[in-house]
């Protein structure tokens, strides 16, 4: 373990954002489930009391004698509003003065630093370049989760979960949300601590020696198949044809499509774990999982339209699933790409 | 929030009840408000903190500057004053003072009567000025109303402006006759002016009788202060009183301290903390020490001080060139030492260390060959030359002739391309011609073609200068090691493979590195078999002619007399004397073959077998046979090609030059070098004749890149194998490949550190400081731990490096940053546009390649190894010194110094016996030609055993066969570095009349006897003589120099034995200084010095006759056998003799009239 390395990175004034979102990620994340659970634990005990329902007017815990019954903004929200500015500007006067902005000296322009990271925020963008072409990395994928970000909102047919945290009656949309998320912060974490110079894969506590040699080849799909014994056998070559890599391509991506999309339409449907009687052993209730629809999630979906199922499908497949797919398939497998065609590679 | 109407309607009315328990209501946040409320104050203090003191810690050094130096101001004011009053009461500061005051007391009558009158005259002129300069206002205004009106108009204003003229005003005018009266005048316009302009012209001129009356008695008042100002070793206490006060009123800022140069982008705040560096006073570390003047320094007392070197900074003013151009650094940085010195990890400009501090230089003045004051940097360029870096290693400028002969070869090829093509395109010109049927076009084709046959005839000339300038430019082309096409007539066979496995120990200190990979690699064994294999069956095969041993004593005292020391030592470590230019011959006899050696120091030029370029081949007697011609081959009539005649390489390339011995003394020599060491029984190596090692050791060859400072067959024109260098500073450092020390270097693990470092704390050396030190130290340190192939293995040898040497070789590695890395715009850069500057850089070059610093003290202050030798260190022992040559370019005529570098026998080429001038060499089974001695197996050589100038020396200028092209560089070079103008035409002289040179003649003989001293050419007499012959002096030395040389030897030759005072000032002439000059000399009234160097110029061989006859009588002759060409021996008896005089000469004036030898002329 080069823990020496490790300081020298956690420590640069570059990534003192990332080390802290390791924590305050879990955290917030932590907090936000615990809080979930309490609303979750107050809705069942509402729905299986309708007069505590109608008297309840607190969202944390049901209203006890002898509490207010309503909170003003001013002074409870404020003032804790106001500590945490207090708080967060003695956070941002100490780290102003301990740790000078991280800006080097004049560039060398005969010299590109290596590794050449991009801010910590971009480095989830970076890493992607890895696994798609820039065009897609760059421009398309960043496009699509900016536009799949908006259109959330509007794809969402529950009615329930505005305002309150809850993970009961929003278990899909968190589910995806969550997963997206996670996804993002682990490229992040990726680009920072294992990326090291000429964006090798170094694990955590490997020394990032300049001159590592590593052997990276990287073999589109379709020659993957049309070069393997299989391919062979079946006398496959015609796949590494313009056309046929093309073809072959289209095909893959299309049959993708219709998978992820099953998937996520089977997904929807699932509910948690906990709708089953604890005592079944596990397996059993995860048979159960698989086979049966949860009906609260079936009312979700049914109250869903066709354009909003179909918006969801597009952007889950397109970015949720194939982001992690495409990962999987370049660093298990070695594969560079899927689809190529004169125009385009995916 | 309410779940009814009737709730709702309540909400507006009531107040909430607050219960005592509720979480969120009754929790009291005052607590944690408090703490954050304090955090938040304290961490704004700390943030008003650090912006003020914390992020400027300049702040406290200045106040610790201050305080410490006014404590050292106020310890020196007392010294200061005293100083003051010493001088003040010496007897020529009382004089000039007492002289200042008489002078000011004399004309102080005539001051005050004219501040008188003008007291008078300026109420006058105040009362007249402003009525005056009223009207003349209100007269421009009505003259521009003139210009601008039109019409009628125009003569309104006219109107209006004559009677402005007009207009009287009322003037309150002093009344002269009644003081302090005031008499009111009127007056108009023109009367106003008059009166103006007269006062202030009487003003003028009686202030400017004033100053003319005062100017003697400022001009004295100014000579006193001045010789006190001069005479204070440290500032006056009024100066340093003046310092204090600045102390007082210090401005603790960055701006008032920050050197900006807009039109370079410099912008320095390094004297922002370092205080000290232009003070006026020099201040130590001592003087700035924590606990006073004169205690321990501490860092920052050390960062207080002077520049170390004033008269740099004059040169190189910091308002100019701000501090971070030559040292680096970030000189806008002032938050910590780390980054204001450029130490952080990105700043591309790291400050260099001390020791490397002359890097800085080495980025402007890469073009210079030597580059005064820098010391360092100038080993390091020595070092890079002639260790043989540049064997394997490009460097923009040092391989001059190489480089040059490439271009010009590259030249000679595309003229004769566009040559042919202008042929062609003349043909078909013609042919077009022909056909055309326009006269006008036929004729316009035609002078076309005529044209092109011009151009190509003036092609052809070029070329043919081109050629020549090859033929030069091979002349001067060397090697840094041996020839290595004579191992077989030169070495033993069995010492080659030892040599090779490590030179080091057989020779330390040797040149030639260590090749490590012979003990890295497997094979290293099989490696040092194949490339012995290689060079011998690939060298010379032939006999040198048989020689006996000659007289061990008299090589010794020739080695030890002749300058071979200069260049060569003996000895092994703490012993070893002489330069450590060229090898150590202490153990040349275990080594090399006797004959070889005596042919070798007879003339190291003499090649074996000339090299043809074209063929790429040596040539043989047969190609000589088969042309018809004789196999004969030198510098100056045979250096062609016999088949082609192309230009051949017919020296050794070997910088040792021809040192014009006899074969005897070759042979003595020889037999010295080889007493003193006789050659062991070795292994018998069989295989170095294995035809199949051969072919492996030419791989080896090429790929350790021997060819790069050696000739070996088959490898001629062999290019270098190393990385250039010229920029090598500028490599980023991600460049620079650490290999696998990459992170022991960042992380400050040093396996070098004990050997290198022993005195250092251990430290982080992932910088270029650290790689080149590191690679230096050892080469194959970046191979460590690498798995390769052999083959693929780093190739650097080691070389013998001392501590001194690897610093000076770093530092000029860190400062060839070339334009792109240097810290300084180019505008900056030493790039002299003036012939003379380029000149002498020039002529650096060459006198560094031969080493003539070895021998002459070119620059003042520069040592020569000769003069640090014992026999040169004695008094008598500083005369036989080679003459000193900081002057030599305004005592000597240029046309003279060309015939002398180029022949220093100045002997016209002629041999002592009537044999051939040229060097032919004799392979197998050839007989040389007899010399002049029975039993030599050489040609004598031309002007052998001859100086040209001073046969009374030992020490021989040796013939070096310079090309014109070096021959002029060298002329210029000396031309230059005395500021001397060129061309050089010769002044002339008044011829002498009778009465002159009888005036001349007494001179000569009667006080200061010149030719007892100066040789004459009668050999008598030369025994004694220790100065050159007069008839030299007319061609050789020019006359206004020999003028000073006559009145002042001393002072531009300090130490000669030429005697001072010969002359006396005597009104606007120099005379002669004796108490009672000859009649003739007495009544002569022109200027005697003057008179004697028209004589000097004039003399001919006649007049000297006469005036050796008219000398007193010369010495007691000298035994026959002894004559001028063998001054050795006279010189090593006549030493207690020449001591005697010299004791002698320093007495008096009144000893010059002694009848005995006194003193050496020019030298």
């Amino acid at each position: 373990m080069d823990w020496h390395q490790l300081w020298i990175i956690a420590s640069a004034p570059d990534n003192v954002p990332i080390v802290a979102m390791l924590f305050l990620v879990p955290i917030f994340t932590w907090m936000g489930i615990r809080q979930a659970r309490a609303n979750d634990r107050l809705i069942v005990r509402l729905e299986g009391d309708t007069k505590l329902a109608k008297t309840h007017h607190r969202k944390v815990e049901p209203w006890r004698p002898g509490w207010a019954k309503e909170l003003h903004v001013w002074p409870y929200l404020v003032r804790i509003e106001f500590l945490v500015t207090l708080i967060v500007t003695v956070i941002l006067f100490v780290w102003s003065i301990t740790l000078n902005a991280p800006l080097e000296e004049p560039s060398n322009p005969n010299l590109t630093m290596n590794p050449s990271k991009a801010p910590w925020y971009f480095l989830g963008l970076q890493e992607m370049l890895v696994y798609f072409d820039p065009w897609i990395a760059g421009v398309v994928m960043p496009s699509l989760i900016m536009i799949g970000l908006m259109v959330f909102p509007y794809v969402d047919s529950s009615p329930f979960g505005n305002g309150y945290y809850t993970i009961k009656q929003r278990r899909f949309a968190l589910g995806m949300f969550g997963w997206g998320f996670l996804m993002w912060i682990m490229l992040i974490f990726i680009g920072t601590f294992i990326r090291g110079p000429g964006w090798i894969w170094f694990w955590p506590g490997q020394t990032w020696d300049h001159n590592t040699v590593v052997f990276d080849k990287n073999v589109d799909l379709h020659d993957f198949i049309a070069t393997s014994a299989i391919g062979k056998f079946l006398h496959l070559g015609f796949l590494q044809s313009t056309a046929g890599k093309a073809i072959f391509g289209g095909l893959v991506v299309g049959g993708f499509y219709i998978l992820g999309g099953l998937f996520f339409h089977w997904l929807m449907t699932r509910g948690g774990l906990d709708r089953f009687d604890g005592s079944l052993p596990l397996t059993r209730r995860l048979w159960l999982w698989i086979t049966t629809k949860d009906k609260f999630e079936s009312k979700l979906l049914a109250r869903t339209s066709l354009l909003q199922y179909l918006t969801f499908q597009f952007f889950a497949v397109s970015v949720l699933l194939a982001l992690p797919v495409k990962l999987i398939l370049r660093l298990a497998l070695t594969i560079k790409y899927v689809w190529v065609t004169p125009y385009f590679n995916i | 929030m309410a779940d009814s109407p009737e709730a709702t309607d309540a909400l507006a009315k009531r107040e909430p009840d607050v219960p005592a328990h509720d979480p969120i209501v009754s929790w009291s946040t005052s607590g944690i408000m408090l703490v954050c409320a304090l955090l938040l104050t304290f961490s704004l203090a700390w943030s008003l903190y650090d912006e003020a003191i914390g992020q400027r810690p300049w702040k406290k050094m200045q106040r610790e500057f201050v305080a410490r130096y006014d404590r050292y101001l106020n310890s020196i004011r007392e010294r200061a004053s005293q100083g003051e009053d010493e001088i003040k009461n010496s007897p020529e500061y009382q004089a000039l003072d007492a002289e200042a005051n008489a002078a000011k007391e004399k004309v102080q009558p005539d001051i005050d009567q004219i501040n008188a009158e003008v007291k008078k005259i300026q109420p006058k002129l105040d009362a007249v000025t402003e009525p005056f300069q009223n009207q003349r206002g209100k007269l421009t205004v009505i003259n521009y109303n003139i210009e601008q009106a039109s019409g009628g108009a125009k003569e309104k204003y006219r109107k209006q402006a004559e009677d402005k003229r007009n207009e009287t005003v009322a003037v309150e005018m002093p009344d002269d006759d009644a003081a302090g009266k005031i008499k009111v005048v009127k007056m108009d316009y023109a009367t106003l002016e008059k009166t103006y302009n007269d006062l202030r012209e009487q003003k003028a001129k009686l202030l400017g009788d004033k100053a003319e009356k005062s100017r003697e008695s400022q001009e004295l008042a100014k000579k006193r202060d001045d010789y006190l100002k001069n005479h204070l070793t440290i500032l006056t206490p009024s100066q340093i009183d003046g310092v204090k006060k600045g102390l007082k009123s210090f401005d603790y800022s960055i701006l008032g301290h920050q050197v900006s140069v807009n039109d370079y982008n410099i912008a320095d705040r390094c004297e922002v903390c370092h205080l000290g560096v232009r003070s006026p006073l020099t201040i130590r570390a001592e003087d700035m020490a924590p606990g006073g003047p004169g205690k321990d320094p501490d860092d920052l007392a050390r960062a207080f001080v002077s520049h170390p070197n004033k008269e740099l900074l004059d040169i190189h003013k910091p308002d100019r060139f701000g501090c971070s151009s030559c040292h680096w650094g970030n000189g806008r940085a002032t938050t910590g030492e780390e980054k204001a010195h450029g130490l952080n990890k990105f700043w591309l400009w790291p400050m260099f260390e001390k020791e490397n501090t002359e890097a800085g230089c080495q980025q402007c003045h890469s073009k210079d060959r030597v580059t005064q004051g820098a010391e360092t940097l100038n080993l390091g360029r020595d070092l890079f030359s002639q260790r043989g870096c540049m064997g394997c290693h490009r460097y923009e400028g040092f391989d001059r002739e190489t480089d040059a002969l490439t271009n010009a070869r590259q030249t000679i090829s595309q003229l004769e391309d566009q040559i042919t093509a202008n042929d062609k395109l003349g043909r078909q010109d013609a042919a077009a011609a022909a056909e055309a049927t326009d006269d006008t076009d036929a004729r316009r084709l035609l002078a076309h073609a005529e044209s092109l046959r011009v151009t190509n005839s003036l092609l052809a000339a070029r070329i043919d200068q081109m050629n020549l300038q090859s033929k030069y430019l091979m002349q001067d082309q060397k090697k840094v090691g041996p020839n290595l096409k004579d191992v077989r007539l030169k070495l033993a066979k069995e010492w080659i493979p030892e040599w090779l496995k490590d030179p080091q120990a057989f020779r330390p200190g040797t040149k030639m590195p260590t090749f490590w990979r012979f003990s890295v690699d497997k094979n290293g064994d099989h490696e040092i078999k194949a490339i012995s294999a290689y060079l011998w069956q690939t060298g010379f095969d032939g006999k040198t002619p048989d020689q006996q041993k000659g007289d061990v004593n008299n090589g010794k005292d020739l080695f030890e007399t002749k300058g071979c020391l200069a260049c060569h030592s003996l000895g092994a470590e703490d012993n070893k004397v002489g330069g450590t230019f060229a090898a150590n011959l202490s153990k040349v006899g275990e080594k090399a073959n006797f004959e070889y050696i005596v042919r070798w120091i007879h003339n190291p030029r003499e090649r074996w077998a000339p090299y043809c370029p074209k063929h790429k081949r040596d040539l043989t007697a047969d190609d000589y046979k088969q042309a018809g011609k004789p196999f004969v081959f030198d510098t100056e009539l045979h250096s062609k090609c016999p088949i082609d005649g192309a230009e051949l390489q017919v020296q050794n390339m070997t910088v040792m030059p021809n040192f014009r011995l006899s074969e005897t003394e070759a042979r003595d020599l020889a037999t010295y070098l080889f007493s003193l060491s006789s050659r062991p029984g070795r292994e018998a190596t069989a295989f170095m004749d294995d035809p199949n090692l051969k072919e492996q050791g030419r791989q080896l060859i090429k790929q350790f890149g021997c060819a790069g400072c050696h000739e070996i067959n088959g490898f001629e024109e062999e290019q270098r194998i190393g990385k250039e260098l010229t920029v090598e500073g500028a490599t980023p450092l991600e460049r620079l490949d650490f290999a696998t020390s990459t992170q022991d270097a960042e992380q400050g693990r040093d396996p070098l550190f004990k050997e290198l470092f022993p005195d250092r704390k251990e430290k982080e050396w992932y910088t270029h400081k650290g790689f080149f030190e590191h690679k230096l130290a050892d080469p194959s340190i970046y191979d460590k731990g690498k798995e390769k192939a052999p083959q693929d293995r780093l190739r650097m040898p080691k070389p013998y490096l001392t501590d001194e040497w690897r610093t000076a070789l770093t530092t000029f590695l860190l400062g060839s940053v070339g334009t792109e890395g240097a810290n300084v715009p180019k505008s900056l850069f030493y790039d002299p546009q003036d012939q003379r500057r380029q000149d002498i850089q020039n002529g650096w070059w060459l006198i560094k390649k031969y080493n003539c610093v070895g021998c002459h003290q070119v620059q003042v202050g520069q040592r020569s190894i000769l003069m640090d030798l014992p026999q040169y260190s004695t008094p008598e022992g500083k005369d036989l010194l080679p003459p000193r040559l900081t002057s030599e370019g305004a005592r000597v005529d240029p046309n003279w110094l060309l015939r002398f570098l180029h022949d220093p026998s100045l002997n016209g080429g002629q041999v002592p016996a009537a044999t051939p001038a040229a060097q032919s060499n004799a392979p197998v089974g050839n007989a040389p030609q007899g010399g002049p001695q029975s039993g030599d197996k050489y040609p004598a050589q031309p002007g052998a055993d001859r100086n040209g100038v001073r046969p009374y020396l030992k020490v021989r200028m040796p013939t070096f066969n310079f090309s014109p092209n070096e021959l002029q560089t060298l002329v210029r070079f000396f031309m230059a570095l005395s500021g001397q103008q060129e061309p050089y035409i010769k002044e002339q002289l008044d011829p002498l009349t009778e009465q002159d040179k009888l005036v001349a003649r007494e001179m000569f003989t009667s006080g200061t006897p010149c030719l007892k001293c100066h040789i004459t050419g009668e050999p008598a007499h030369d025994a004694k003589a220790i100065a050159p012959n007069f008839l030299l002096a007319s061609e050789r030395l020019k006359p206004e120099w020999t003028f000073r040389w006559l009145l002042d030897p001393s002072q531009i030759s300090p130490g000669t034995a030429m005697p001072s005072g010969l002359f006396k000032r005597d009104g606007e002439r120099w005379a002669v200084n004796l108490p009672k000059p000859p009649k003739d000399v007495a009544d002569y009234h022109g200027d005697h010095a003057r008179l004697l160097v028209r004589y000097m110029f004039l003399m001919s061989p006649d007049e000297q006759r006469r005036l050796l006859s008219a000398s007193p009588a010369p010495p007691a002759a000298q035994p026959a056998a002894q004559n001028a060409h063998a001054p050795r021996r006279r010189l090593g008896s006549e030493l207690g003799w020449f001591r005697a005089e010299k004791t002698e000469r320093r007495n008096t004036v009144a000893s010059l009239r002694s009848q005995r030898p006194l003193a050496r002329a020019p030298n």
